[in-house]
């Protein structure tokens, strides 16, 4: 087993790897009117539906909710007041209905910060405590004085209505600290749920720069899990079908919103490709989006669509042997590579962004030169940065912002 | 087998590198821009160090008992702290494998990680000079 530094080791047998993806996935048409019937194998039987205002207004929950009892399970109630960032105050409140109403299980329908707001409300509501209190990776309890076995929490489904963030079946959530103007995280196996339902009816109404945002977050995932110094075998074989999936489907599911096909296929790929987060396997394109959004407000999507070229390049040009795993991913998308792959690559991807309609450049969202050294903090501070095949110094990341400006 | 005997050896040792470190005139400022107090709570043998990093503060090393209180917990045998110390532990998989525990804002503590590879050969030299050179045998 290695320290940190510089011992990396980019392909061959590994001294340990972990993988887990424990989520039972069900995908295809016509799901959501099942969703009852299929929440009832994990044990679900009164429902807490956990959504937002704007889902609400697609007429989504309603659909859902119908799904919900006509499987036979009761609605304990239904919270459609998630906000854009989850915070610690609403999934207070989500916990405190979940007990008011008796609620056993709950499901989530929306994006990933409903999601994350049902996972850390399942948490309180099963364990107690505050959010803030839960901040870490691998913290929950476990049986045997911690030693054994994660706790289970109580059921959680998700019905995803983007194509993004594959919290569905992650490991962690993000929690905003509002007072602190931080995003938090915890993570730890017992908050994966149980059951994942992929319709493209639930994002059909997803707008296109809504599409084009989430699908890039999913993308980044996919070739950050591939080129991370914590990649693993197990995990590959996840991102590599995921980029293929999007690769052949993104474009479509942004340009033409009524393509369920498209849709669908991003829902599946976007599921795939947040896999190898559970292996720790991200990168320092993460590392620059969060302070982006934590300080400036830009969507996570839009900032690692930003990021992620410039990151491609400063990482393919560490080594042979990070270049070899970008050439897989090259070569996976067709492209021709008779110069630098991490060029070919970063451009490529560059054009694919321009042509989702999304910006380009960090001045485009706010991000200002005088903010580099915050935003350069944030991200040198951040857990992707440690698992990044390149050792970055503060430098490094100041220069990969200011490129991106 | 454990590496230390009792807590007082955890404390000569890795104690005594906490407290190095906090003197070091280059090391001891980047530690401190972590602006925040860190425990470590190790078991077998039973032990804790908390150390506060502040950034317009003095460095201060608690070991045993403190008034200090802590915002970020690390749980771990001290087995695997001395390991840590010697580049034999690679964080992200102990925090995976739940052979190190964290809680709170841990990305405050990750951040230093890359900074501690200048560490590793300065403890096993302060092991060997303390006539311990078995300890640095892992
Ligand atoms: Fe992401």
């Amino acid at each position: 087993m290695t320290g940190f530094a510089d011992e990396r080791q980019m392909a061959g047998f590994k001294d340990f790897y972990q993988f887990s993806a424990p989520t039972r996935v069900i995908a295809g048409r016509d799901l959501l009117a099942s969703a009852g019937f299929e929440f009832a194998k994990e044990g679900a039987r009164r429902v807490l539906l956990v959504s937002d205002a704007v889902i609400r207004a697609t007429g989504l929950v309603d659909r859902v909710a119908e799904g919900v009892t006509d499987g036979g399970l009761e609605l304990a109630a239904i919270f459609d007041a998630v906000p854009q960032d989850s915070d610690g105050a609403v999934v207070a409140q989500i916990a405190a209905l979940a007990r008011e109403t008796g609620a056993d299980s709950f499901l989530a329908l929306g994006g990933g910060s409903v999601m994350d707001s049902a996972k850390v409300a399942n948490l309180l509501f099963t364990h107690g405590g505050s959010a803030r209190e839960w901040e870490g990776y691998y913290g929950l309890p476990r049986a045997d004085d911690g030693a054994g076995r994660a706790l289970e929490l109580a059921p959680l489904a998700c019905i995803p209505t983007t194509a993004g963030t594959g919290s569905e079946v992650s490991f962690a959530a993000v929690i905003k600290d509002r007072e602190a103007h931080v995003k938090y995280q915890i993570g730890d196996f017992a908050l994966i749920p149980r059951l994942a339902i992929l319709d493209p009816a639930a994002t059909l109404t997803l707008p296109p720069a809504l599409a084009a945002s989430t699908g890039m977050d999913a993308m980044t995932h996919a070739i950050e899990g591939y080129v991370s110094r914590d990649w693993n075998a197990h995990a590959d074989a996840y991102a590599l079908h995921a980029l293929a999936l999007i690769h052949a489907n993104l474009e479509r599911a942004v340009h033409s919103p009524a393509d369920e096909s498209a849709r669908g296929n991003m829902l599946i790929a976007a599921s795939l490709a947040i896999v190898p987060t559970t292996s720790g396997a991200l990168g320092i394109a993460h590392s620059l989006s969060h302070p982006c959004g934590a300080l400036y407000d830009v969507p996570h999507g839009v900032a690692n669509a930003i990021n992620l070229p410039g990151t491609i390049e400063y990482n393919a040009a560490g080594g042979d042997d990070i270049a070899a795993r970008y050439r897989d991913l090259a070569e996976l998308l067709g492209l021709e590579s008779a110069g630098e792959v991490g060029q070919t690559l970063a451009d490529h991807i560059r054009g694919l962004v321009v042509s989702l309609g999304l910006p380009t450049r960090l001045s485009q969202v706010g991000v200002t030169e005088a903010g580099i050294p915050a935003l350069v903090e944030g991200a040198m501070g951040d857990a992707c940065t440690l698992v990044n095949p390149r050792v970055p110094t503060a430098e490094d990341l100041a220069e990969l912002y200011r490129r991106a400006l | 087998m454990t590496y230390f005997k009792d807590d007082q050896e955890v404390y000569q040792y890795l104690g005594q590198l906490f407290l190095d470190l906090l003197a070091d005139e280059e090391l001891a400022p980047k530690f401190r821009a972590a602006n925040t107090i860190v425990q470590y709570c190790y078991h077998n043998p039973e032990s804790q160090i908390t150390v506060k990093l502040m950034a317009a503060q003095e460095g201060q090393v608690d070991l045993g008992p403190t008034r200090l209180e802590p915002e970020v917990v690390m749980t771990m045998d001290a087995d695997t702290a001395h390991r840590f110390w010697l580049g034999k532990v690679n964080v992200t998989v102990a925090l995976a494998r739940g052979q190190i525990k964290a809680k709170g804002p841990v990305a405050k503590i990750l951040r230093l990680v890359p900074l501690t590879k200048p560490v590793f050969p300065r403890y096993k030299a302060q092991l060997q000079a303390a006539g311990r050179g078995d300890l640095a045998e892992v």
